[in-house]
């Protein structure tokens, strides 16, 4: 039964810097006479706040990027510095959570068989991709195969903004777990890159030196959109950046180094492991969405 | 009549009542009683609001007993679902699930997701699906946590640090409230890929619960009906592919077109058997965001817009087109349509005003929400959350809640209003969304003529605009 005098006694105020909590005494409604109660208003004083400042928990992120005058540098037009600190506390972090996340359930990898026969989709691209019309592929598959933001951030608006230090590390540092979970998945079955089940695919760029199933670009993007979609799910970049990462992952294929199998299971890695890093990435998360609150 | 405490320099926004909203739709009374209602008594089976949007903070106090944290499902990170109030290792009893076998006739994607999801929730099946753990972390709940908190929270006494409380019992009062407090409320968490599979699990869920209203705070990104729609503007490239098809980042299978084809009419026909209460969104789409847009007199999709304080509509929000407009925040905003700024904000330029304005339309009276308590959420807080007592009383309650706003807040309003409705025997609960609808709009007072269509649900008596300012 719900309590609708508590209501009556007592009174939440919204105040310009707080929520003040009142209650009946003697007569009307007032503040609360405990002195020390004054501190609960204070307490919500900056909970309540407008966050319009960006800059609050800017130290939060500390030792994460080096280059401090990373503003300066984008206005040169050099981008953001995309080097973080080992991440060693979040490893550390993960490797406590091993069992949570080493044996998700993804489908096994296909067979040689319907390798060959998904290999057929990767020749046809191989073609459309030398067409006039697949020049953006090719320069998206050459940017994609160095260590690149800009998918990820140009559907927030972020690509050449400062101020997002703790956005651009929690990606780095997404890339970085996904890229160690991703390896060991790979490992297990070994599957062989698609030139290597088909030799009529000519890869547009170098094989990595690792297997095929799953996609590390998929995994990592994906696991990217995932964590977003916990972060900012109010943000339409949010959704875009799902489309972003699906266009990433298949560039991959476009570049004959992946089959749509390694697309598709790293998406399904991307989302079960998900629960694991937002646990584990929490600090790091609450530091980027200081920046957009 | 609330009295703010005085400084020397007096207040440049003058204090306010925290539940304003409730008693600008009536529903409560200044002095904060129901407004010619009466509470109903411990119900075994109250109203039930099924919410499609994130996860919710569980354990926020003024959410005890307003979550069912049995039903409560999560699509986000198991493609059928996993039950996150549940243990790990629990195995679902009886759901009482009804029949939705009629919602999916001749939707052969949506019967086959029906029968897999069915199968996946029979009894003695793992919460957890294929053992996935639910994407649910309190800590990033903020958005269901407000809108669960505007639907359906209940004031509260719970154990507090005494340096928080009045009195030597260490106990505070936190005297917050939904629309409904009676209410139950049933999460259903998806993620934000334009994924129609997930989204058509969603609703077939919330069917299959007999949830009373269902409520939609979001887009779907269903790429065909994005707004503005650009299937009938056909490229001039000699193929004559669809502007649509065409910006794709990548291609749009067959398959998906059809399921996003079926989740349309899925919400549609849900719709009739009950109320979908859509926000309409917040940058002046003239008939809403999609599926908002798609509410007409044939079927139980209500798209709502926002109204601020002073009775104005929140300047992202139209005044015509949709079907209900309840209680927000509203925001400045400046361009050819409109100009209505905050002239008291300490930033403010009146050097480069534009002239004519509508400034005075703007009010500063926020919708306040409930919050993720502790370091998560909107408003945030140097102590870890949440922290329910008693095992660690609560230190501060500035964390609790936020301001919150857009038309995902009023459509919140909305949802709890048709729930308080059959919770106090105004609506039946064996009602369709067409009748739902219909009471909606018998029970809801015009704004003026000045103020396009807008119309705004009122419980009893009329409806109060606050902001005199």
């Amino acid at each position: 039964m719900v309590d609708f005098s508590l209501l009556q006694s007592h009174r939440f105020l919204v105040t310009e810097t707080s929520l003040l909590l009142e209650h009946a005494g003697d007569e009307a409604l007032g503040p609360m006479p405990n002195p020390a109660a004054a501190a609960a208003a204070g307490a919500s004083l900056f909970a309540l706040n407008r966050n319009r400042n960006r800059n609050r928990n800017r130290n939060r992120n500390r030792n994460r990027n080096r280059n401090r005058n990373r503003n300066r540098n984008m206005a040169d037009g050099a981008g953001p510095d995309l080097s973080i600190l080992d991440p060693w506390e979040e490893r550390d972090a993960l490797h406590k959570l091993r069992a949570e996340w080493i044996n998700l359930p993804v489908p096994l990898p296909p067979t040689m068989d319907q390798l060959r026969q998904e290999s057929i989709d990767l020749l046809e691209k191989q073609v459309l991709r030398g067409l006039p019309e697949g020049a953006m592929r090719r320069d998206e598959i050459l940017i994609e195969a160095q260590l690149e933001l800009s998918g990820y951030l140009r559907p927030f608006g972020i690509e050449t903004h400062g101020g997002y230090d703790a956005t651009i590390a929690l990606m780095l540092t997404i890339l970085a777990l996904t890229e160690e979970i991703g390896m060991r998945y790979k490992s297990r079955w070994e599957v062989p890159r698609p030139n290597q089940v088909e030799p009529r695919l000519r890869p547009f760029i170098p094989n990595p030196a690792h297997a095929s199933y799953p996609s590390n670009h998929s995994f990592q993007s994906f696991t990217i959109a995932f964590m977003f979609s916990r972060l900012l799910p109010e943000h339409p970049g949010s959704m875009m950046l799902f489309r972003s990462a699906r266009r990433i992952a298949q560039n991959r294929e476009w570049a004959g180094v992946h089959y749509a199998s390694d697309t598709q299971c790293g998406y399904a890695l991307a989302r079960m492991v998900t629960p694991v890093l937002e646990r584990v990435l929490e600090k790091n998360m609450i530091a980027a969405q200081a920046e957009w609150f | 009549m609330i009295q703010a405490p005085k400084t020397g320099l007096g207040p440049t926004y003058p204090p306010y009542d925290c539940l304003w909203h409730l008693v600008t739709m009536g529903v409560l009374t200044p002095d904060h009683r129901p407004n010619d209602w009466v509470p109903q008594a411990a119900n075994p089976a109250p109203a039930r609001v099924a919410m499609i949007d994130t996860s919710v903070a569980y354990d926020h106090p003024n959410l005890k007993g307003a979550i069912n944290k049995d039903l409560a499902l999560d699509l986000f990170s198991a493609r059928l679902g996993s039950f996150p109030g549940l243990e790990a290792a629990a195995v679902l009893g009886d759901l009482w699930l009804g029949d939705s076998s009629a919602v999916v006739s001749g939707l052969p994607h949506s019967a086959s997701l029906l029968a897999e999801l069915t199968a996946r929730l029979s009894v003695g099946r793992p919460a957890r699906y294929n053992g996935i753990a639910p994407a649910t972390s309190q800590v990033f709940s903020s958005h269901g946590t407000a809108m669960a908190g505007l639907i359906g929270a209940r004031p509260v006494t719970i154990p507090a640090d005494q340096s928080l409380t009045a009195t030597d019992l260490g106990l505070l009062t936190l005297p917050y409230c939904g629309v409904d407090p009676m209410s139950e409320i049933v999460p259903i968490s998806t993620n934000f890929d334009s994924d129609p599979e997930a989204l058509i699990l969603a609703f077939l869920y919330a069917d299959l619960i007999g949830a009373d209203v269902i409520a939609l705070p979001r887009v779907i990104p269903d790429p065909f009906r994005t707004v503005p729609e650009l299937s009938s503007f056909l490229m001039d490239d000699g193929a004559g592919r669809s502007l649509t098809e065409a910006i794709s980042h990548c291609p749009i299978s067959a398959v998906e077109r059809e399921l996003w084809d079926e989740l349309l009419e899925l919400i549609v026909r849900i719709s009739l058997r009950r109320p979908i209460v859509c926000a309409a969104g917040n940058a002046n789409e003239e008939y809403g965001v999609y599926p908002a847009n798609f509410a007409s007199d044939e079927n139980g999709i209500i798209a709502v817009g926002a109204v601020n304080a002073k009775g104005w509509n929140c300047s992202y929000s139209p005044t015509r087109n949709l079907t209900v407009w309840a209680p927000s925040t509203d925001a400045e905003r400046v361009d050819r349509a409109e100009v209505r700024q905050d002239v008291r904000r300490h930033d403010y330029d009146s050097e480069t005003a534009p002239e004519p304005n509508n400034n005075e339309r703007f009010s500063y009276f926020d919708l306040i929400a409930t919050d993720v308590p502790g370091t998560g959420g909107y408003a945030t807080s140097p102590f870890p959350g949440p922290n329910p007592p008693p095992d660690n009383p609560m230190r501060e309650f500035g964390s609790y809640y936020c301001r919150f706003g857009g038309t995902s807040g009023a459509s919140a309003l909305v949802a709890g209003f048709v729930s308080l409705a059959h919770n106090t025997g105004r609506l039946s609960r064996s009602c369709g969304g067409i009748e739902a609808k219909a009471w909606l709009l018998a029970s809801s007072v015009a704004l003026g003529a000045d103020r396009g269509t807008m119309v705004m649900p009122v419980f009893s008596g009329t409806p109060s605009f606050p902001d005199q300012t």
